[in-house]
């Protein structure tokens, strides 16, 4: 088990340091743990974002690849260093690193008080919604009159003391247990198998690098055929002129992602901006985890799963943020197969269906009225709600997490999806 | 004329707490004088030695000294205050004392609805620390929520329930001030405490 601990203290000496020097060596035949290192990281600002920094990107890497994370905060006025709030401040903003990670506080000093207003004011910064730790519960190790429970050779005098330690360490060690059980049956859920990265190229696939430029690069390497030539289709024949003015005038937003999940096409007659799902030409030959983030990826697994499977052949979803009677987005994405009924990609397609509708009560003289006995969101299972939403909020361009307020800011986006089969 | 300072808890220049700062000292200029100090350029907090307190920190230090009452501005980062801010507080109960028995109010912007109320709460406890033992305007709560909305392009806060609100809460400061200079056994009480405080304790 790999664990990895951060003193709360830029200083030269400190007792924190000092008691995970401790633990590290008192347990190391039990756990793996590495003490970092944070007297560079420099002050979080916003307006200056060092997220990239080879110092913040340290504590990211090694935090994301450790089982857990023990910290030890002094207590400076109250409340928890202004060094450590500071680091947790970076792994909260442009990256969450704590997120889901199982965590242990503990703390020293000098008084009898030993860091307990320390310790609440930490677990409280901890379990906030953009830092997302998973904090121990009830024990609290408080490390008092710090300067004299060491010995000289650093380690703790009282049997005491090591024998709380011990119950809280083992204790620790059961809670990652606990929490990695729990994501061991998440990972067997078989969507998970969708990997989104294109590690599967099928026959298709054309075997360029991702760059800004794939299509015209994957066009000169497969003499793709274009202007007047013709192509023969099910069922005419177009010359590929016509068949770009055929689709670029279709009333949706068209995407062609491959059965390698990749997005090798979309019908590109409007700017980025004035679309209704956002697209950049230069996104064109990207696999499906680089233009997702990473809290949508769960979702997108999930609704691929589900066609290259069979289990749904089109997935219906209205975006977050539709405004009723007004403006009414909505996404959908159908299956493709070949002759042979093998999957051969996802067709989506975007559309505002307000003017249809709109237009279809103008013509035949009727207006719409709530029905007291509806239940719109009826068919909305409360496990998938949350990445549905996510996801929708993404294919819309709007990026909606600040740092204090990731769960409000997303609270009111409370479409879900409806799923309709065929 | 009574004389504050203002202190936002941020280090990025379109903060809304720093607004909400200019927003009172030009909307308060005929009641008192509010000078806004930038605590952006301070260090992360270490224990320096008594000689290598960096002279931000002394400079802005006898700016709280002189003034009659400070004025924090903190937004909320995590559920508490944003480091720069606690490092910046740090500073000043470390080895010098200016917050001592220093009439302090708080008030606080925030871009989602709650308008920093836990961060609020935390500075209290933090100011109330035995390192720096300010007096804390008590039953006063400020809170701006969905600060991004809330000045107009004059600088001017459009809700006018929270001007009005503002209005009581800054009119009284100027009376706590007063009371606080009467109160001379809990100010002797908080500078001698501060001078206790030992800091090697982590």
């Amino acid at each position: 088990m790999k664990i990895v601990a951060i003193a709360g203290s830029i200083a030269d000496i400190s007792y924190n340091r000092q008691l995970l020097t401790f633990i590290a060596s008192h347990y190391a035949s039990q756990i793996d743990i590495e003490l970092l290192e944070i007297k560079n990281i420099p002050m979080f600002n916003e307006d200056k974002d060092q997220t990239q920094s080879a110092a913040v990107q340290y504590l990211v890497h090694k935090i994301e690849s450790a089982d857990g994370v023990i910290l030890a905060t002094p207590e400076h006025n109250h409340t928890t260093s202004p060094a450590m709030k500071n680091v947790i401040e970076w792994l909260s903003y442009k990256v969450h690193p704590l997120n889901q990670k199982p965590v242990l506080i503990v703390g020293a000093s000098w008084h009898t008080q030993g860091s307990s207003r320390a310790q609440l004011a930490l677990r409280q910064i901890m379990e906030s919604p953009g830092v997302g730790a998973l904090v121990m519960p009830s024990d609290e190790f408080l490390l008092a009159d710090a300067k004299k429970a060491f010995d000289e050779l650093g380690n703790l005098k009282d049997s005491k003391t090591i024998a709380f330690l011990d119950t809280v360490i083992n204790k620790f060690i059961r809670w990652i247990n606990v929490l990695d059980a729990l994501q061991e049956k998440k990972k067997q859920e078989p969507w998970r198998q969708e990997d989104l990265a294109g590690k599967h190229p099928v026959e298709t696939s054309i075997d360029i690098d991702i760059s800004d430029d794939w299509v015209e690069k994957a066009a000169k390497l497969v003499k793709a055929t274009s202007g007047n030539h013709y192509v023969q289709l099910n069922r005419g024949v177009l010359t590929v002129d016509q068949l770009n003015w055929f689709l670029n005038t279709m009333p949706v937003e068209l995407t062609f992602m491959d059965d390698n999940d990749q997005f090798i096409y979309y019908n590109h007659f409007l700017d980025h901006d004035a679309m209704l799902a956002p697209r950049d030409p230069k996104q064109v030959g990207n696999t499906a985890d680089l233009f997702h983030p990473k809290r949508a990826v769960e979702h997108v697994q999930q609704v691929i799963w589900a066609l290259r499977q069979g289990q749904k052949e089109l997935i219906a979803m209205p975006v977050p943020g539709n405004k009723i009677n007004q403006k009414y987005i909505m996404h959908f994405y159908k299956a493709m197969h070949d002759a042979d009924g093998r999957y051969r990609g996802v067709n989506e397609w975007v559309l505002d269906i307000w003017p249809i509708v709109s237009d279809y009560l103008k013509r035949t003289g009727q207006k719409l009225i709530m029905d007291p006995d509806s239940k719109p969101d009826a068919t909305t299972s409360a496990s998938q709600s949350e990445p549905q939403r996510v996801l929708s909020s993404r294919v819309e361009g709007k990026d909606v997490q600040t740092i204090n307020d990731m769960k409000t800011s997303t609270a009111d986006a409370v479409t879900g999806a409806s799923e309709t089969t065929k | 004329m009574l004389h504050y300072l203002g202190i936002a808890g941020t280090n990025i220049q379109r903060s809304t707490n720093l607004k909400l700062l200019q927003y009172m000292k030009k909307h308060y200029s005929e009641e008192a004088v509010i000078e806004i100090v930038d605590i952006s350029n301070l260090p992360v907090f270490y224990k320096a030695s008594q000689d290598h307190i960096p002279e931000a920190v002394n400079v802005i230090s006898g700016k709280i000294r002189k003034a009659d009452g400070v004025i924090i501005a903190t937004p909320e980062y995590d559920h508490a205050i944003p480091a720069v801010l606690s490092s910046a507080l740090a500073w000043f109960s470390y080895r010098i004392h200016p917050f001592a028995g220093k009439p302090v109010m708080i008030v606080g912007a925030s871009y989602g609805s709650l308008g920093t109320s836990r961060a609020q709460a935390q500075l209290r406890q933090i100011l109330d620390s035995p390192e720096l033992k300010a007096s804390i305007m008590p039953s006063s709560e400020f809170l701006v929520g969905h600060s991004l909305e809330a000045f107009d392009d004059s600088g001017n806060l459009k809700n006018l329930r929270l001007g009005v609100q503002l209005n009581g809460l800054f009119s009284d400061f100027s009376v706590f001030v007063k009371l606080t200079k009467q109160m001379i056994h809990s100010q002797k009480q908080a500078k001698e405490q501060t001078k206790n405080v030992n800091w090697q304790d982590n």
